[in-house]
């Protein structure tokens, strides 16, 4: 780490989506933030103004408190550049801009799908298709881990839980690959971000609306079906609101999964002495699991709009204005974690809040963890050697920190070798 | 004490039972229940512990 001195208030930029390609996350300068001036005025080119909030403390404060901060007027910070322009009225209404009392009568349409109990039932089958991504990457000595591994698993998930068939499953990749990086050039199909953007929201929902319909006249036995069939206060969801429904769980569950595998892989091939030992010491998978997700913490920000005055560690906040919540400055705050810059998989505890905290806490961590705890499971089983075979390439975005190809020379093992 | 969890926000995620057993048990509806209402004191630290560590923020503790 550079020393902070050549960092300043006045220069510092956390929210510029280059940034972010081009030296991921920016940790020196949220460890500046931490120390200096924890709860931050940014004012920056085509972004409207926010609090900059980077301690775990005052996340979950903010965290806590639904009604005094909305979710609603402002989901997240984002940088109003090539195209990409606010519209009067969000493009969706779902679980992430709802605010008390709707989102909980929402979220109680599918939550008992993801609950511990819920999710368990679905091990067998995440193993299967985790079995088979690396049964085919098996005998090669390179891939790119995101194309031929991390992005598969998750995908596949989704998709048989909401029972799309296989063969729209590239249709749907596509679509999720466009929602979430639209702002960065490699995605843009169309000629700016936000045409990208439409183009990909609409193409989801004019699949879902097909497929509700003959899952009203045949409900089965997936999540599809349960919001399509699905009551809010005694009502069936409406269709905008059911679109959005789906828009949510398709993105939702690709993009924040596949990105905490690849941050893994990459955190055990920087730290080979930890790999070593999850594979000595396969028991360790839990806390392994954790430390993968505060380590790489896949969503980056959201934003939140106070409701009436307030104060956040002796700053007043007024009615109106936003505050932005940096879960991975958070996961790395020196006042809640020990050595935090250390990547460690026997970590305990670890109190991060990289799935946030109350209201909306992340709906799918439980299915999360137990997709990461099998994929885990499986490479420290079956790879035998992995490093990097090329620069590793990131997106263009700071909501979401993502990774778009990862090129590694590996050598795994066959299943069967393993078992 | 008096504790209360709000069965609106609870998601059954067990952090509480695995906290303090003596107190929550996530039964088959997927709630958290109380299986005491007013714990003894000496079960305090547990309890904030447990309330602490929900994802959903569904547990209060307040003195009674």
């Amino acid at each position: 780490m550079e020393t902070e001195s050549a960092l300043s208030l006045e220069s510092l930029n956390i929210i510029g989506p280059d940034h972010y390609a081009k030296n991921g996350y920016p940790h020196r300068e949220w460890t500046y933030l931490r120390k200096h001036k924890p709860v931050f005025w940014c004012e920056y080119p085509k972004t409207d103004p926010f609090w900059a909030i980077t301690k775990h403390a005052d996340i979950i404060q903010i965290s806590k408190q639904p009604r005094l901060f909305l979710n609603g007027p402002r989901l997240l910070v984002f940088v109003n550049e090539m195209g990409l322009e606010r519209s009067p009225t969000p493009p969706f209404r779902h679980l992430l801009d709802m605010d008390p009392p709707d989102h909980g009568e929402y979220r109680a349409v599918v939550s008992r799908r993801f609950t511990p109990r819920g999710v368990r039932p679905l091990q067998p089958e995440i193993e299967n298709i985790t079995r088979q991504v690396l049964d085919d990457v098996t005998g090669r000595d390179k891939c790119d881990f995101v194309l031929d591994v991390s992005s598969k698993i998750p995908l596949a998930v989704i998709a048989e839980l909401l029972g799309v068939p296989h063969k729209d499953w590239e249709q749907l990749f596509r679509w999720t690959n466009e929602t979430i990086g639209g702002g960065d050039p490699e995605f843009q199909a169309g000629t700016t971000a936000q045409e990208t953007m439409d183009r990909s929201r609409l193409g989801l929902f004019q699949y879902f609306t097909d497929m509700v319909v003959e899952r009203m006249k045949h409900p089965a036995n997936d999540i599809t079906s349960v919001v399509a069939n699905g009551k809010v206060n005694g009502q069936p969801i409406p269709q905008f609101e059911m679109l959005s429904y789906y828009f949510l769980l398709v993105v939702a569950g690709n993009e924040t999964t596949r990105n905490a595998t690849t941050g893994g892989l990459l955190a055990f091939i920087e730290h080979p002495d930890q790999w070593q030992k999850l594979k000595r010491n396969p028991e360790l998978i839990d806390s392994a699991v954790e430390e993968i997700v505060r380590w790489t913490t896949p969503v980056i920000q959201f934003a939140r709009t106070a409701t009436e005055d307030t104060v956040i560690r002796g700053q007043k906040i007024k009615a109106g204005e936003s505050v932005c919540l940096f879960y991975p400055s958070a996961n790395r705050d020196e006042e809640v974690f020990e050595q935090p810059f250390k990547f460690d998989i026997g970590r305990d505890p670890n109190p991060h809040i990289a799935f946030g905290l109350g209201e909306h806490f992340c709906l799918g961590a439980n299915l999360a963890r137990l997709e990461l705890k099998v994929i885990f499971s499986q490479l420290a089983q079956r790879l035998d050697h992995a490093e990097l075979a090329g620069p590793v390439e990131r997106l263009r975005s700071s909501f979401v920190g993502g990774i778009k190809h990862m090129p590694i020379r590996m050598k795994m093992k066959p299943a069967a070798a393993a078992a | 004490m008096k504790v209360v969890v709000d069965q609106k926000l609870c998601e059954g995620n067990t952090k509480c039972q695995q906290t303090a057993p003596e107190v929550f048990e996530v039964r088959d509806d997927d709630k958290s229940h109380l299986l005491i209402d007013n714990p003894p004191e000496r079960m305090r630290e547990k309890v904030k512990l447990a309330a602490k560590l929900c994802p959903r923020q569904a547990i209060t503790v307040s003195d009674d």
